[in-house]
């Protein structure tokens, strides 16, 4: 397997001619990873809730955001602006910290598990053992900081969407790693690029989808759980209990909450795209074409393509997810809890116990298939 | 055991049953966003009020004759008609009228029974203003007609859907010069004097 561009090192080379030592040309690389990643993630968030207005408004003919900006691209940058300069209400009688430090606890993770995202064979902040496993590790701390600002608001309301949304995130955690575990089981790795890698090769016919079918739609319901999204977004119902734990937040604070949400939608939708669709891999597998075309695996301008390339199919395919999640969300109606813990713990729990057991034994059967 | 699997088999059934009939819905939704967009863009565009529209009313002050019938009939008697007896012309002379439209509900029975027909209804709905007493409209703000849709250069008329042509279910799809479905009111009225004439002649 061609390892494509290696931006890391080009980079330190470069500055190494430039008459830097290693450490420090090292040191300079660093951040800028990061940087990328942090912008490119709040770029996505904006695209994502873009893209959430304007389809709704077109499920519900109507056009939704048309003139801030060129079909409204910058109506969410708008709402970010004004949720910026509203006025930080702290409610009376609340606990000033714990009320501080809800959303803070709810966005960082969330943001830390985009160091695990791949979008290239080195295009990742950095290519961790533990990988997926880091992601679902980071994602049962939310619910920590959900359950904090509920109890911190002094607000019924915010405390029973709180309890809702722990209630929530706990039962849903464990079909979700179940059905990582499948596919991890497969790859023989926690790692995302050693998942991708195992997928690629074979073009479209490579990819989990089709060895893990039940899987990715386990995955994708408890995902949809997790981000707390219609149909599952009973701790916000605004019907029964105003915005759950969001009742009392204002200004810059609720923007947190705003940020972790989609965020969290995106990263969700990147994940399902690395682990049931190939992730940076083409349909067509590109080593092939390139082969047929008679271009050598070293041609820079190849490199530079397959890279954009992986690029823009990572979020194709998490940005085909985000629309099938906002198309869901004017299709279905919101659950009660009862139905929701139901399809948590007697529906899909025992499917992803099956489907592991499957992938399991054909695992041993058919060892060249589902990765031996 | 056969139990057992027979359940597992009814419990897979009502599962795909359910996945079944939440993909038909994902399909509707899905139809829906590839059609126009119902929404009238509202000061760029705006529907042409129906016949019977009853929007702010008209008022000629010339044609009053003071009689207060229009105060008698309304539910909360909101005209005001201030008029003094003309001992010379022994006749009751009008001086202000005034109608409150923060306070009207837009009934029109004033209309209706004004024996003179001085009171009209009009098809002007935007009657928001910064001061609600800049509601109260005397006769000569009564007395303005207002500006019609159809002929506003600035605004795009879209047509209510019982004035569309046949099969045309959106008034953006309709074009101007086509005709409702149906007869006009005009045509109604160019068929009737005919059936009259028959009728008289059948009379005698």
């Amino acid at each position: 397997m061609n390892p494509g561009i290696d931006l890391q090192q080009r980079f330190v080379e470069t500055l190494m001619g430039y008459g830097l030592s290693p450490g420090a040309a090292k040191a300079v690389w660093l951040p800028l990873p990061l940087l990328l990643m942090l912008i490119g993630a709040t770029v996505g968030v904006l695209v994502a809730v873009w893209l959430e207005r304007k389809i709704s408004a077109a499920a519900q003919q109507r056009i939704g955001p048309e003139f801030i900006g060129p079909l409204g691209i910058l109506a969410p940058v708008a709402d970010g602006i004004k949720l910026v300069f509203k006025e930080d209400i702290v409610p009376a009688n609340s606990d000033p910290w714990l009320f501080l430090l809800g959303p803070v606890i709810v966005v960082i993770p969330v943001f830390l598990s985009y160091l695990i995202v791949p979008f290239g064979q080195n295009l990742m902040i950095t290519d961790l053992g533990i990988g997926i496993f880091l992601w679902i590790a980071l994602s049962s701390i939310v619910p920590i900081g959900l359950l904090m600002s509920g109890y911190a608001s002094n607000n019924k309301y915010a405390l029973i969407g709180g309890l809702r949304a722990a209630a929530q995130s706990i039962s849903y955690e464990i079909p979700l790693a179940l059905a990582v575990l499948a596919v991890v089981m497969m790859s023989n790795s926690l790692s995302t690029v050693d998942i991708v890698n195992q997928q690629s090769g074979y073009g479209i016919l490579g990819w989990n989808l089709w060895r893990q079918p039940a899987g990715l739609l386990l995955f994708w319901i408890s995902a949809l759980a997790e981000c707390e999204r219609m149909p599952f977004d009973l701790p916000e119902a605004e019907e029964e209990i105003v915005a759950g734990y969001q009742t009392e937040y204002a200004g810059m604070k609720f923007a947190l909450f705003y940020l972790g949400s989609y965020v969290n939608l995106v990263l969700s939708a990147l994940l399902v795209s690395v682990l049931y669709l190939g992730g940076w891999d083409f349909p067509i597998p590109l080593d092939l074409l390139a082969g047929l075309l008679h271009i050598s695996p070293d041609n820079s301008v190849l490199q530079i393509v397959t890279g954009g390339l992986g690029i823009v199919m990572t979020l194709l395919k998490a940005y085909f997810f985000v629309f099938i999640a906002i198309l869901l969300r004017w299709t279905v109606p919101r659950v009660r809890i009862d139905q929701l813990l139901d399809l948590g713990w007697k529906f899909l729990l025992p499917i992803g116990l099956v489907n592991l057991l499957m992938t399991a034994g054909l695992k041993l059967a058919l060892p060249f298939a589902f990765g031996g | 055991m056969l139990k057992f699997l027979k359940q597992v088999g009814g419990y897979a059934k009502e599962t795909l049953q359910s996945a079944r009939y939440i993909g038909q819905g994902l399909s509707v939704t899905f139809d829906h966003m590839s059609r126009r967009p119902i929404t009238v863009q509202y000061p760029y565009e705006k529907l042409i009020p129906s016949e019977r529209f009853r929007g702010r009313i008209h008022f000629e002050f010339d044609k009053c004759i003071s009689c207060e019938v229009c105060v008698r009939v309304c539910p909360i008697n909101l005209p005001v008609v201030d008029w003094e007896f003309n001992k010379a012309l022994k006749k009751k002379q009008l001086k202000h009228y005034s109608i409150d439209f923060g306070v009207c509900i837009f009934c029109a029975n004033c209309v209706e029974y004004c024996p003179t027909n001085c009171l009209s209804v009009t098809e002007e709905y935007e009657l928001s203003t910064f001061d609600r007493h800049e509601l109260n409209y005397d006769n000569v703000a009564m007395g303005r007609l207002p500006y019609k849709v159809t002929e506003d250069p600035m605004v795009t008329p879209i047509r209510e859907f019982a004035y569309l042509p046949e099969k045309v279910l959106a008034g953006h799809d309709a074009p101007s010069n086509v005709a409702r479905a149906g007869q006009r009111p005009e045509e109604i009225v160019a068929a009737t004097p005919k059936q009259q004439e028959e009728k008289e002649t059948e009379a005698p």
